[in-house]
């Protein structure tokens, strides 16, 4: 919403006011600054009268003028078309700096002297009006020849920015603005009056046109009919302010529209009077509800416009146009979004207004109307008027002040409260003590209780006002899971970082076809993205692990040469499930070149991924893959197991995808949040024994995993192992199909120090198990 | 016995821990020079043996004294020449740490919940995929409200939205338990705006106070999050500006002095010289009509945790955070 200075003063007096002070009463209530303009015409830029122009001899497209600027008159030679229409315009005099920095001298075009320059809009810094010169007229004051242009208060204007809320429609207008200004201030608006109509048509408009209300209409309507005769420029003044709001259009008529309705907010439709005769050349208007409830507005053969919505389109009326339908209208914002909603219809830029409410009080619209009409001899207008008015009864809402204070916070004295309430045109009326009825005006649809009247008041009398009150805390302990949930994930970022990687976040969307590519799942039809931003964001990631390559690949091309990232983050499944994953990669070196490593530091290897991983989650066990997807080596993959259950996987990333994301060695892995909770540990006796160590090599297949080995020793649930791990893994043409691997045993008892017999017992126990179970032989 | 004075000589002029060994033979051991003087003691008769005895006792002890302190001096001499040597030039190892780093807005977020948990207030989470009740009905947002239109919406087959604030998860903890309410509920949320400035995932922390009717007021809200920007933000001015939630009412914007001009204005602060920085209200009645809650009376915040990351660290690209891209985060080592 785009106010200036000038056009609030016409509602507002605020010639004391500083833009400054203006700034803060903005904010302050609410109306959001976004941006100011100053207009600053540069002195020396004077009033002028052309008494002649003529050609110039020597140049088709320029025009030599003689200016009367009052004390003295110039020859200058204009380049402007529109030049021989001008009478007022602006110059710029010698040592005039334009806004541009450039400085006016005097010169010689084409031979010919010229001493000055006549302006447009846009070289003044004014908002753009059109094409060539600026033609002056009153309405931008008294023209005084030879009189300083910036010296016109109309023209020494402030632009304002507005961002204007979606509750406050009645603020989208400059009168509606003006009055909020006047609460802020405690200055009272300046309503609109009805203004000398000299060039009224004594016609009435009914002994032209009828108006037939059909059934229970909700919007009201006053029409006007006039008549357009022939050419006319629409005022200076309206054409900068409509400029200045970015509401400039070609036409005139439609001008004078935007005009009457950005400074009202009354919403005018422009009809052309032809449009609704019927076959008699009588003007016959219907208004009745459509059979999905639309108030329209009907001519003599059936083509409609929806109040509030859309206006034919074949029906609106232009400059070119003869007689001229105005119609005013308003209808409840509520209403209004009901009946629309799940409708499919076109809507005009006019429902931006009417959706959130516009100004109600259509005689003050149509007031302003003729007044502009007959102000700047536009149209004349007919007498009388046609209408429908809906009948709403005012509200009256109950409003306890001690309520009201603890909402606020702060004692606020009840006459204050009624003022405010007053200068925004709420009536106040007393009641029993503390209590306050408030009836509330028809353009304040947003107001419905007792906390949007405290909102009104806190933003008048201003939230600096209010003192900070520390909330009286209550004891009130968080003991279920999700605070210690917060902090078990925070140790685990932390202690990934803390071996290398860095916390990715990227966006839970993914690219259908990619993961599909991939072999990761898709949501199912009936659960996808109705309206994706990019087709590389079509669908819910099912894993973390493609965008992470997809950076991964970005880091490379940025040639960082070690690539090592983790996230945390949701994905879908086919049916739309969310679940919360953790995901590594490592790609490229596995350290960065140092001294230590002579600068040539090895890639990352399974080994190393793997330790880093049981950093940062704990132990785990690996076991054969069990997942299926385009980012797994088949011979470099495991189930990564927690509490014998398995939680994700472990692999090098398969060599077609690491070439499709331009990547050197990576690994990756994947795991399900869940798995990794806070383990609570109850504490084994411990020996007081040492453990024996006790070395073991056994041949075995080649294709056999130590994982069944393990299982096997697990098995015999021998008590004094206290732990086993492997140590070392030959493998040579000379074992054939087989290899060598050596594993290494602690025995311990808790009672007493083993002797040899004893070890002997539990290790010769373990290889019978092996050799039956697993076909080993001892190396 | 050789002089004594000699024998002293010869201890203190060696150089090395060997020579000093070979020393200590000659003297002390089985054969040396004490030795051979002890057994002259058995074929002394006992008067002499007394005083023969005497002064060889003394003898041995001060040859023994400087024996030990040449020899620890020696020792130490040694030691100092092997630390000497095994010398490195630590400054070659400095700078190269291969420690990675949280997120930038993770981390934020992280600061965030700290202050607010250290208040008792409870972190709460909801789920992404929401359904129209909790992310609009239920906040106000009536279908085909004007205000909808603040939040363009990820919209899928069965009607079912990516939620657009994370102020759904007030209406699932109020429908899942009774007040007192103290919570935060931070997260990701969605909209459809991808440009410069928008980016369709973001994230928010949003904070929900009920209490009785009549306790919680517009300026219990002015105290906590005055304090809470000056935790973030440091010692900054805080002003609040009347905006519009649909689910507050009266609903504020909180500002603070632009912290890279000091308030005196730039690009940054589009020369106003405040930043906004968050959204806040005294709960409307109607989301306590939507839960059923009756007498009641509450507050709720939110806010952006990019912007809030992006201020702090002066990080340019809003874009660039959900890159993955190595050389922004690995300034947050």
């Amino acid at each position: 919403m785009i106010v200036t200075r000038n056009w609030l003063n016409e509602f507002i007096d605020i010639k004391e006011t500083s833009d400054e002070e203006l700034c803060i009463a903005f904010n302050a209530i609410g109306l959001e600054l976004a941006s100011t303009q100053k207009f600053n015409i540069p002195n020396k830029i004077v009033i002028g009268e052309i008494i002649s122009c003529e050609k110039h001899p020597d140049a088709d497209k320029l025009n030599v003028c003689m200016v009367d600027l009052g004390f003295s008159k110039r020859q200058i030679v204009c380049g402007a078309s529109n030049v021989v229409d001008a009478k007022y315009v602006a110059v710029a005099t010698i040592g005039a700096i334009m806004p541009d920095g450039l400085e006016i001298k005097h010169t010689k075009l084409r031979g010919v002297e010229s001493d000055g320059m006549i302006c447009s809009a846009n070289e003044l810094g004014l908002p753009n009006i059109g094409n060539g010169i600026m033609m002056l007229d009153e309405s931008i004051g008294k023209l005084e020849l030879g009189k300083n242009l910036n010296e016109l208060p109309m023209l020494n204007d402030t632009v304002f920015e507005l961002e204007i809320t979606p509750n406050r429609g009645d603020c989208l207008s400059v009168y509606g603005v003006a009055r909020d200004l006047g609460a802020y201030f405690g200055k009272d608006l300046i309503e609109i009056k009805e203004e000398n109509n000299s060039k009224k048509i004594k016609l009435g408009i009914s002994r032209e046109a009828t108006l037939n209300v059909q059934g229970d209409i909700d919007a009201s309507v006053e029409i006007k009919l006039a008549m357009q005769h022939g050419d006319y420029t629409l005022p200076l003044l309206c054409m900068i302010r409509l400029s200045s709001a970015g509401l400039l259009e070609k036409d005139n008529l439609q001008n004078i529209s935007q005009y009457v309705m950005h400074t009202t907010g009354v919403i005018f439709w422009l009809f052309d009077a032809d449009y609704f005769k019927n076959d008699e050349s009588k003007i016959s208007i219907d208004i009745e509800k459509s059979e999905n409830s639309l108030n329209c507005i009907k001519n003599p053969f059936g083509k409609l416009s929806i109040v509030g919505v859309e206006q034919n389109k074949d029906s609106i009326a232009n400059s070119k146009t003869q007689q001229v339908i105005l119609v005013a209208q308003y209808i409840n914002p509520n209403i209004l979004n009901d009946i629309v909603s799940d409708k499919k219809i076109e809507k005009d830029s006019i429902f931006y207004n009417t959706s959130r409410g516009s100004n109600p009080s259509l005689e003050s619209g149509i007031l302003y109307m003729t007044n502009i009409l007959s102000k700047y001899e536009i149209l004349d207008i007919y007498d009388g008027v046609l209408s429908h008015k809906v009948n709403t009864e005012e509200k009256t809402i109950l409003i306890d002040c001690i309520e009201l204070n603890s909402i606020i916070g702060q004692e606020i004295d009840r006459s204050t409260v009624s003022n405010i309430l007053n200068k925004l045109g709420f009536k106040v009326s007393s009641k029993v003590e503390n209590v306050i009825g408030v009836t509330i005006p028809q353009f304040r649809p947003d107001i419905t209780n007792i906390q949007d009247i405290a909102e009104e008041i806190l933003r008048i009398i201003g939230i600096d006002t209010i003192e900070a009150k520390p909330l009286k805390i209550k004891e009130n302990p968080h003991r279920d899971s999700k605070i210690s949930e917060y902090r078990l994930k925070k140790q685990i970022r932390n202690r990934a970082t803390a071996v290398g990687f860095y916390e990715t976040i990227s966006y839970v969307f993914s690219d259908a076809a990619l993961q599909e590519k991939y072999n990761f799942e898709n949501i199912k039809s009936e659960f996808g993205l109705l309206n994706p931003i990019v087709t590389e964001m079509n669908v819910l990631r099912s894993t973390l692990l493609i965008n992470m390559l997809s950076s991964a690949k970005r880091n490379s091309n940025y040639s960082k040469k070690i690539i090592p990232i983790f996230e945390i983050g949701s994905i879908f499944d086919e049916n739309r499930i969310e679940s919360e994953k953790i995901s590594f990669l490592w790609s490229g070196q596995k350290e960065l070149e140092s001294v230590s490593n002579h600068g040539k530091p090895e890639n990352i290897d399974m080994s190393t991924f793997l330790q880093k991983i049981g950093f940062v989650v704990g132990n785990f066990d690996l076991q054969e893959c069990s997942f299926k997807n385009a980012l797994l080596h088949p011979y470099q993959s495991a189930n990564i197991v927690i509490d014998n259950k398995v939680c994700g996987f472990v692999s090098k990333l398969h060599p077609d995808t690491q070439d499709d994301f331009d990547l050197s060695d990576t690994f990756v892995a994947e795991l399900d949040m869940d798995a990794l909770v806070q383990k609570h540990t109850l504490a084994n006796e411990i020996s007081k024994f040492q453990p024996s160590i006790k070395d073991l090599s056994i041949l075995i297949d080649k294709d056999l995993s130590f994982d069944s080995i393990k299982k096997v020793i697990e098995e015999l649930e021998c008590e004094k192992l206290n732990s086993f791990y492997p140590i070392d893994l030959y493998m040579d043409k000379s074992l054939g199909d087989k290899k060598s691997l050596t594993i290494r045993f602690a025995i311990q008892s808790l009672e007493k120090t083993l002797d040899d017999s004893e070890l002997e017992d539990v290790m010769s126990k373990i290889l019978d198990s092996l050799i039956q179970k697993s076909g080993a032989t001892l190396r | 016995m050789k002089d004594l004075d000699i024998l002293e000589k010869n201890i203190l002029s060696c150089k090395n821990i060997e020579d000093i060994e070979k020393i200590r033979i000659d003297i002390f051991g089985k054969k040396g020079v004490l030795a051979k003087e002890f057994i002259k003691l058995a074929s002394l008769s006992a008067e002499e043996k007394k005083d023969f005895a005497q002064g060889l006792n003394s003898a041995k002890e001060r040859l023994q004294t400087s024996f030990d302190n040449h020899y620890a001096s020696l020792k130490k001499a040694l030691l100092e020449e092997k630390l000497k040597s095994e010398k490195i030039d630590m400054s070659l190892y400095g700078g190269v740490s291969n420690k990675g780093a949280l997120h930038p807005v993770a981390e934020t977020m992280d600061k965030i919940i700290e202050y607010f948990v250290s208040l008792n207030f409870s972190v709460e989470k909801g789920p992404m995929v929401e359904d129209d009740f909790h992310n609009f009905e239920a906040l106000n947002l009536p279908k085909h409200h004007p205000a909808r239109d603040m939040q363009d919406t990820f919209y899928f087959a069965d009607s079912k939205l990516l939620r657009t604030h994370t102020s759904p998860v007030q209406i699932r903890k109020m429908l899942s338990s009774k007040p007192p309410i103290r919570m935060i509920a931070p997260g990701s949320v969605f909209r459809r705006d991808y440009d410069l400035t928008h980016t369709p995932m973001f994230h928010q922390v949003e904070g929900l106070v009920v209490e009785d009717k009549g306790e919680v007021s517009f300026a219990n809200l002015k105290s906590i999050l005055t304090d809470f920007l000056q935790y973030m933000f440091g010692s900054v001015e805080v002003r609040f500006r009347p905006s519009f939630f649909p689910f507050t009412e009266p609903s504020a914007e909180a500002d603070i002095s632009c912290i890279f001009c000091e308030g005196k204005g730039c690009r940054v602060c589009s020369h106003t010289g405040w930043l906004e920085v968050l959204g806040c209200g005294i709960v409307d009645q109607n989301v306590f009509n939507a839960v059923e809650y009756e007498n009641v009376s509450g507050y709720a915040f939110g806010l952006g945790v990019e912007r809030f990351a992006m201020l702090l660290h002066r990080i340019p690209d809003l874009r660039s955070l959900f890159e993955g891209d190595i050389r922004l985060l690995e300034q947050f080592r």
